[in-house]
């Protein structure tokens, strides 16, 4: 029966764990049969999930969503303005004052990406919105050490400096730069890191390239670089200014058309739909949306990937170092979900039917779980927020020579997939068994 | 190695004696030392092959094309642990140290050269203190195959090789590390074979374990291979985006892969996953053999590597067809299989596409 000789070593071990099978095991064996309905479940099959509670908390959900992205919306328009004043006047002082408007508006846009995940309309309006990461040097110049996609043929095409450019064996005019011709340009040649438009392409107009690693310092554009005339710098700068405006005004556009796929009282939006399905559906998506955010995106790809390789490139918000705010306020949004409240930016808090008093009524061990753990995880993103603010940015947090450092940003990671799991309990306590969160291909 | 007659012989006792006995953990039993082990067991050879070789060709006791050999061994190795990626080297990050991919940004270029610029003697602890970028196969198939290298040239030689050998040790010392924790009492072997135990109260939750393993890395070949096809990009392909493409092994470790998970599905005596199918289930049976066989001699058959195929048509056709034959045999274990045997595959390290 074993060949190999290998096998052998453990023979033994086979034996005796053998000889001690008897009757009372057996129960081993009832489980490697197929799954019926009725093993699975308990004898009288009702979901423990009351419809009308459930599409309250449903409801309210896309009252959330309505708020939050009216928010990224009104903060988009506050960062046209900024934008608009720093092209009337290009200084130090209206530079800084277009970076902080963009600042201001990544909080509620951050808080909105939990919505992401489980409902396609946001999914796949997304990538206009927050692609990452990018190669820059399609739209302006970099330096020279600049590392790119290999392969992807518009790394360096520098959009800003260049009327037409050449992609493969394709001439493409970008002689006018309007925001449509930016949201043509996405993906270019077929290479994801070809991004000209969102936040990303927006931060990079506004801060230039980090060109400090993992030292402390981030992007340093001046101001001239938007100068037309005596003391312009960067060379193209009418190219520029008019690339940043027309990134700037796709987004607010694409931010307005998000706000009316969650308005109430409209048949053919987004939000009729989901408020058609059944309450079971609509609050899978909800808790597949806190799941896979948590675990594949943040704790994964825009942690673990940074932290592993030791790599500013994948870096969420790596020209600004605005990282841990980024961070933050997705955790936030994750647990904006669950208790059912955003706090708005005018201060006022919205509240109502929340995942949390449904599942206390259930299961109110479950229910303090999965708080302590959202509250854990806001806890842990706080201690990256305070890191910053104490001078060390998330990019000087995971330098391969910063052991404490990276075990906050380990601390982070660590919560986020310890409360990934307590959301998978919660979902099966409301009868939702196989939430399957995204994991991004990340195993932890 | 204990070669134990007395225990060969204390086996068929008991299992004689308590038949039936539980099939889940014969077939848990069974894979571990007749598949899971000697897979394990080649690796730890391959890597201490890589260490010696390093060694010997900074010795210039080695011609690149001996040193391309071991590492061409060792990454086929590695490929074949992926699909039995469960314990010791799914835990702590400890794969990312084997090899870093998808690099979508060359990642290991730019760190490879900052690491040399930083250092010109490097140890063992430097290299685990670096990022695992620089720490694997990844980062050795660089300075081996790399066209801006040329490891034959004495300057360049000089300036590489403390990393080349840095790396051959890391791999043989995490190799054997992973090794020990497979054999050692109480260690994942034994996990697999005697429950309850500290990780599965019972063989069904190993065997729910190993079939999930098995459906993450045939799921994760769909993504190695349409990666570099451009399915995730609008078609257009991506040759650099693929695993090994520097060497031209994506095809091959994509087979070294295969073969392992068809190894677990049948075992090393017709006592892997197939054994827990009862006869009434001989349809499925037959139609994961021939999903198997399929893939298995498409990739056989594949005249060119990877890069070449996906510069035209025809080569793409094969790579599409290839594709499908593989996505049969993802959906054939994730749905049918993983339904049929009742076993709940949860958490999904790859998402379906």
């Amino acid at each position: 029966m074993f060949r190999m000789p290998l096998a052998s070593a453990s023979l033994l071990a086979i034996a005796i764990s053998l000889a001690g099978c008897s009757e009372d095991k057996a129960p081993a064996n009832q489980v490697a049969a197929p799954a019926a309905s009725s093993t699975s479940a308990p004898a009288v099959a009702i979901s423990p999930i009351d419809e009308a509670a459930g599409k309250a908390v449903v409801s309210h959900y896309a009252d959330l969503a309505l708020a939050v992205f009216s928010d990224a919306a009104s903060t988009g328009k506050a960062l046209q303005n900024a934008v608009d004043v720093l092209l009337a006047t290009p200084n130090a002082d209206t530079l800084k004052a277009a970076r902080d408007a963009w600042i201001v508006a990544r909080a509620p846009y951050m808080q909105s990406e939990v919505f992401r995940f489980g409902n396609a309309v946001v999914d796949d309006w997304e990538g206009q919105m927050n692609a990452w990461p990018l190669d820059e040097g399609l739209i302006d110049y970099v330096a020279k050490d600049y590392q790119h996609a290999l392969g992807n043929p518009g790394s360096s095409a520098n959009i800003i400096a260049n009327s037409e450019i050449q992609i493969g064996e394709d001439t493409l005019d970008v002689s006018t730069l309007t925001p449509e011709l930016l949201a043509s340009l996405n993906e270019l040649g077929g290479s994801e890191a070809n991004v000209a438009t969102g936040y990303h392409a927006i931060e990079f107009l506004l801060w230039g390239q980090d060109l400090n690693g993992t030292n402390p310092g981030a992007g340093e554009r001046p101001a001239t670089d938007f100068v037309v005339g005596d003391g312009a710098t960067g060379g193209n700068t009418e190219r520029r200014r008019a690339f940043l405006k027309a990134a700037t005004d796709l987004l607010v556009s694409d931010l307005d058309t998000m706000v009316a796929q969650w308005q109430a009282g409209d048949a053919d939006n987004y939000r009729a739909t989901l408020e058609a399905e059944s309450a079971e559906n609509g609050l899978r998506k909800m808790m597949f949306g806190m799941g896979s955010l948590s675990l594949g995106e943040l704790a994964g790809e825009r942690m673990k990937v940074a932290l592993e390789a030791n790599s500013t490139e994948d870096e969420q918000d790596c020209f600004s170092d605005n990282t841990h705010n980024s961070h933050f306020y997705d955790g936030k949004g994750i647990r904006n979900i669950y208790l059912g409240e955003y706090k708005k930016v005018d201060g006022t808090t919205l509240t109502g039917p929340s995942l949390s008093s449904l599942i206390a009524k259930v299961d109110s061990a479950a229910d303090s779980t999965l708080k302590a753990d959202l509250e854990a995880t806001e806890g842990k993103l706080q201690a990256l927020v305070d890191s910053a603010n104490n001078g060390q940015h998330f990019d000087q947090l995971i330098a391969a020579d910063n052991s404490a450092g990276q075990q906050i940003v380990r601390d982070a990671i660590a919560a986020l997939i310890k409360q990934t799991g307590s959301i998978e309990q919660a979902a099966g306590k409301l009868g939702i068994s196989d939430l399957n969160p995204d994991t991004a291909d990340h195993s932890f | 190695m204990i070669r134990s007659p007395l225990g060969l012989a204390l086996l068929s006792l008991t299992l004689t004696a308590c038949s039936p006995a539980d099939p889940q953990q014969q077939v848990s039993q069974a894979l571990t030392d007749g598949v899971i082990l000697p897979i394990y067991s080649a690796w730890n050879e391959a890597d201490r092959q890589l260490a010696v070789s390093a060694q010997a060709f900074c010795a210039d006791q080695q011609n690149l094309a001996e040193a391309r050999q071991a590492f061409a061994t060792a990454q086929s190795a590695w490929a074949a642990v992926q699909p039995v990626l469960l314990g010791p080297l799914a835990e702590g990050n400890r794969a990312w140290q084997v090899q870093f991919w998808p690099d979508k940004k060359n990642l290991v270029a730019r760190q490879v050269e900052a690491l040399l610029n930083k250092k010109s003697v490097l140890s063992a602890a430097d290299l685990e203190k670096s990022s695992v970028v620089v720490q694997g196969l990844t980062a050795y198939e660089y300075l081996l195959f790399d066209a801006t290298l040329d490891l034959s040239n004495t300057e360049q030689k000089a300036r590489y090789c403390p990393l080349l050998v840095a790396i051959g040790e890391h791999q043989q010392d995490l190799a054997a590390d992973v090794l020990a924790s497979w054999q050692s009492d109480d260690g994942m072997a034994a996990q697999l074979k005697t429950f309850p135990n500290a990780r599965y109260a019972e063989a069904p939750e190993a065997v729910a374990e190993l079939l999930r393993t098995q459906v993450s890395a045939i799921d994760g070949l769909k993504k190695k291979l349409g990666t570099p096809m451009g399915r995730q990009s609008k078609g257009q392909p991506q040759p650099y985006q693929a695993e090994a493409w520097r060497s031209k092994a994506s095809l091959t470790n994509l087979a070294a892969s295969l073969a392992s998970a068809e190894r677990i599905w049948l075992g090393a005596e017709q006592n892997g996953i197939q054994a827990l199918l009862s006869a009434d289930q001989a349809e499925l049976k037959q139609r994961i053999n021939a999903a198997f066989s399929d893939t298995r001699q498409r990739l056989a058959a594949a005249p060119r590597p990877l890069g070449e195929l996906l510069g035209d048509e025809a080569g793409r056709a094969e790579l599409n067809a290839l594709y499908d034959s593989l996505n049969t045999l993802h959906r054939l274990h994730e749905a049918d299989l993983a339904k049929t045997l009742g076993i709940q595959l949860g958490f999904n390290a790859h998402d379906g596409d």
